[in-house]
């Protein structure tokens, strides 16, 4: 039996239930799904009959330390997981900005955090996949083995789909050793300058773990074994001194990482926009920010994922018309250096697809094709997805 | 019939060198790596542009026509093994390096560019492209793609897929597409990580952006030996076990060690009962502490002696005895079935007793090469075809990677299922995830045009009916014993 916590939500304890929620007795109620809720303002508004809640499909099913994998249920809050995996000096090589998210929903929106310059995103962690499609079938992808290349690799095509395909109900994922110590090194420099210290930092064979810019604050995160680390902190600021910079350690540099990801993650009643180019083009990404926002009336603060090229705007001021001029107007600029703009958080206003996706991807009717193709009734979260998918 | 059809429109469109009719030029596409089951294609064509693929596909698609790229034919499994009444899609005409950001550290290639080649490109500037297939100085990259090719690093680096951008895809409707691209989290789903891997059944990539790596500041290298396999998983296992995460992990057992001596004549111990090739790379200090960390494992697990490369020349004298390996196995037999299994790393010991025994009982010799560091085995079935071994020895093959399957591994790490491998597919899959596979492939590929006959387990290879889709029974037993 299913246990209804409220009237349209369905909250499964195990496989067959979640089935059985996903299948609604063949009602046809159009559902979404989820976890603990941070990123529920991720794409556009969906307006379900029904709520599948993953939070009681919890648990980490096998974790096999010298294999370095684990099995975990979806609905398993990230930091239980990670709390459970430190037990044997290992982690799941993803921290995103949401601290109470669950797995599932991390996988589902493909959120990441500074450190995805080293180790990627669940994307690239996630060896094997459970799914539930609306129509009821069970089926995995993948496997328990880190090198696996039989059959499609339908996790890839999962994370971050933002559960418009089906439910995921497990994941099997890849570790990694917890790193011995770590190491941030700060240093103040604007938009230009940090883009340059970070090309070379790329072009060096320093390994940096990330690199986040915001509020003219570069921080650079280090890690590994100890003598490594002292060793590379030390030619990562003779690479600042040649750049006319001073750099300043912190053994964790705590303070500074909260800081950045506030500005990724936003508030409450906080737009949230974020912007993807190529590394080099920070100081456009951010030169455009600074106009737009001015033009439009808008206030915000720019948090940036320098190496990867990703850019946050969090705007914390102005009324929709003004943070809606602005998101036009910067993903216009970013579109002319080759970038793109999605809109995560938002005022309610904000909710057409056009203003949270932007143009429709070139491959969109492929992606309508799989949507078609794997919920044939289109019942998870129709409306939410690009192109209105 | 379909295929005149298609060549009649094809004439029109692409230049006459582009389309081979003569019977003796087609045989020379009769089959790829695996080399078991030739069959010679009713057309094959060379163009030269996205638009020339695609006019083809779309001709193809008009008349009902199968289609099957193939780059430099270098795969395993078959995946490139043309269609008797099909056009065969060579791509080794597209082969321009169209671009390269430094900075970005970003290349932009076509499909019949070289693995090696994008590295030759950018070495100059400290860079590589990560993936390292054995076969790197001849494959192409598309290959690389449809097969998400791994290698020797991909243990540390990762796999086409982790290093492969963006995409301009024919589809198999014979539209251009462009999918993911250089700038990180293109909207929309991940229809390049679905394509990377998909073994050309969901269209033709016709244009690839990588991502190259800045090389490591320092790398080293060893050679450590063990009285027997057992004790050198040992090792590989303490290595692992302590979070170490080498650059490679390599190992062989006394009948490859020999091959590959007789081969490439480094001085490896031929009366050694195994040798593990281990590398450490990255910054030199924190090469030089895992490194001492790896030297202590090993003597710890028992090795006998071990040699640590002194310079690069070595390093890459000791790399060039295990990539010659394969190759090498001739001087020990006429001929030889490569496998390629997956087992967790933890399950080595167990699984390579398994193979010993198999091989004593049966007759046939097992020779053991393979990457020891993801648990991906690659054991070599030595035997004599002129003596009408093949089937037999085929047999031998496929218990071997059933006993992977037994031990929670995979039927493959790197060589793709193609035809090789599509009836064992339900050793790993149920019906009913095949059934979903089946509907993502349908979504890009309603005709059922492109590649047919690979991956998926067909009634004409395997000789049984897959089921049609059907809800999942709902007994708990069912759920429990798939999951």
């Amino acid at each position: 039996m299913i246990a209804a916590v409220a009237p349209e939500t369905l909250r499964p304890t195990d496989l067959a239930e979640a089935r059985d929620a996903m299948v609604d007795a063949g009602r046809g109620r159009s559902l979404v799904i989820r976890g603990a809720g941070t990123k529920a303002t991720w794409g556009a508004p969906s307006k379900p009959a029904l709520v599948v809640d993953t939070t009681a499909l919890t648990g980490v099913v096998a974790h096999d330390p010298a294999d370095a994998t684990a099995t975990v249920r979806a609905g398993t809050p990230l930091a239980e997981l990670q709390g459970h995996l430190a037990e044997a000096g290992q982690w799941l090589a993803v921290d995103p900005p949401h601290p109470d998210a669950t797995v599932g929903g991390t996988f589902a929106a493909n959120d990441s955090g500074p450190r995805r310059q080293r180790y990627g995103t669940l994307r690239d962690l996630v060896i094997g996949v459970t799914l539930v499609t609306s129509d009821g079938a069970v089926a995995r992808s993948g496997g328990n083995v880190i090198k696996n290349v039989a059959g499609y690799d339908l996790a890839k095509l999962l994370c971050g789909s933002l559960g418009t395909l089906g439910l995921v109900t497990e994941v099997t994922v890849r570790l990694h050793p917890l790193p011995q110590v770590r190491r941030t090194v700060t240093a103040d420099v604007d938009a230009d300058a940090a883009t340059a210290v970070v090309l070379d930092l790329l072009a060096s064979p320093l390994v940096i773990s990330a690199v986040d810019w915001h509020a003219n604050t570069l921080a650079v995160w280090l890690e590994g074994r100890p003598a490594g680390v002292a060793d590379q902190t030390r030619a990562l600021h003779e690479l600042l001194t040649r750049h006319g910079a001073t750099g300043a350690d912190a053994d964790d540099g705590d303070a500074v990482w909260d800081a950045m990801a506030a500005g990724h993650a936003g508030e409450d009643g906080d737009t949230v926009v974020r912007a993807a180019t190529l590394p080099s083009d920070l100081p456009a990404a951010a030169s455009a920010f600074q106009r737009c926002l001015t033009e439009a009336g808008a206030e915000g603060t720019l948090t940036s994922h320098v190496g990867l090229g990703l850019h946050t705007a969090r705007l914390t001021g102005g009324d929709a018309d003004s943070q809606g001029r602005f998101i036009a107007a910067w993903r216009s600029a970013v579109a002319a250096v080759g970038g793109h703009v999605v809109v995560r958080r938002r005022l309610p206003q904000l909710a057409d697809t056009a203003t949270i996706w932007g143009p429709d991807p070139s491959a969109v009717a492929l992606m309508r094709s799989v949507k078609a193709q794997l919920d044939p009734d289109r019942r998870c979260a129709p409306g939410r997805y690009v192109g209105g998918i | 019939m379909g295929v005149e059809a298609v060549r009649a429109e094809l004439v029109r469109t692409l230049p006459d060198d582009a389309i081979v009719t003569h019977p003796a030029q087609l045989r020379t596409y009769e089959c790829d790596g695996l080399t078991g089951h030739p069959v010679v294609p009713a057309l094959a064509v060379l163009p030269a542009t996205a638009e020339q693929v695609a006019a083809v596909v779309r001709s193809c698609h008009r008349h009902g026509v199968p289609f099957v790229a193939r780059g430099a034919g270098t795969g395993l499994s078959g995946g490139a093994q043309p269609h008797a009444d099909g056009v065969l899609i060579v791509l080794a005409r597209m082969r321009r390096i169209l671009d390269i950001d430094v900075a970005n550290q970003r290349v932009v290639v076509e499909p019949g560019v070289t693995n090696a080649e994008i590295t030759r490109a950018v070495a100059a500037h400290h860079l590589y492209y990560a993936p390292d297939p054995s076969s790197q100085i001849v494959c192409t990259i598309g290959g690389n793609v449809a097969e998400n090719a791994g290698g020797v690093h991909c243990l540390k680096y990762g796999f086409t897929t982790n290093h492969v951008l963006g995409l301009q895809l024919v589809t198999p409707t014979g539209a251009i597409v462009e999918v993911g691209g250089p700038v990180a989290d293109t909207p929309g789903y991940d229809l390049r990580g679905v394509l990377v891997g998909s073994e050309g059944t969901l269209g033709i990539v016709t244009r690839i952006t990588v991502r190259v790596c800045r090389t490591p500041q320092t790398a080293k290298t060893l050679v450590a030996y063990f009285d027997s396999p057992a004790h050198a998983g040992e090792a590989v296992a303490a290595i692992t076990g302590e979070g170490i995460i080498p650059a490679g992990v390599e190992m062989m057992d006394n009948l490859a060690i020999r091959a590959s001596e007789a081969d490439a004549q480094v001085g490896l111990d031929i009366d050694a009962g195994a040798a593990l090739l281990v590398e450490a790379d990255g910054p030199a200090a924190e090469v030089d502490a895992e490194f001492d960390r790896v030297l202590a494992l090993c003597r710890d697990a028992g090795a006998t002696h071990i040699r640590v490369a002194a310079d690069a020349t070595e390093r890459a004298q000791l790399w060039k005895a295990r990539k010659a390996a394969f190759a090498a196995m001739g001087r020990l037999s006429p001929d030889y079935f490569v496998q390629d299994g997956v087992i967790p790393r933890t399950k080595l010991g167990e699984v390579l007793g398994r193979v010993a025994a198999l091989s004593e009982e049966t007759g046939f010799r097992v020779a053991n090469v393979f990457h020891a560091g993801d648990g991906n085995l690659h054991p070599l079935v030595l035997y004599d075809a002129s003596k009408g071994e093949s089937e037999a020895a085929g047999e031998v093959a496929v218990r071997i990677v059933n006993m992977c399957v037994e031990a929670g591994g995979s039927i493959t790490g790197e060589h793709g299922v193609g035809t090789d491998k599509a009836c064992s597919m339900p050793k790993m899959f149920s019906e009913e995830d095949l059934a979903v596979m089946q509907r993502l492939r349908h979504a890009l590929d309603p005709a059922g045009l492109c590649n047919p006959g690979k991956v998926f387990p067909t009634p004409r290879l395997c000789g049984e009916r897959p089921g049609p889709y059907r809800p999942h029974p709902l007994e708990a037993a069912g759920l429990a014993e798939r999951l």
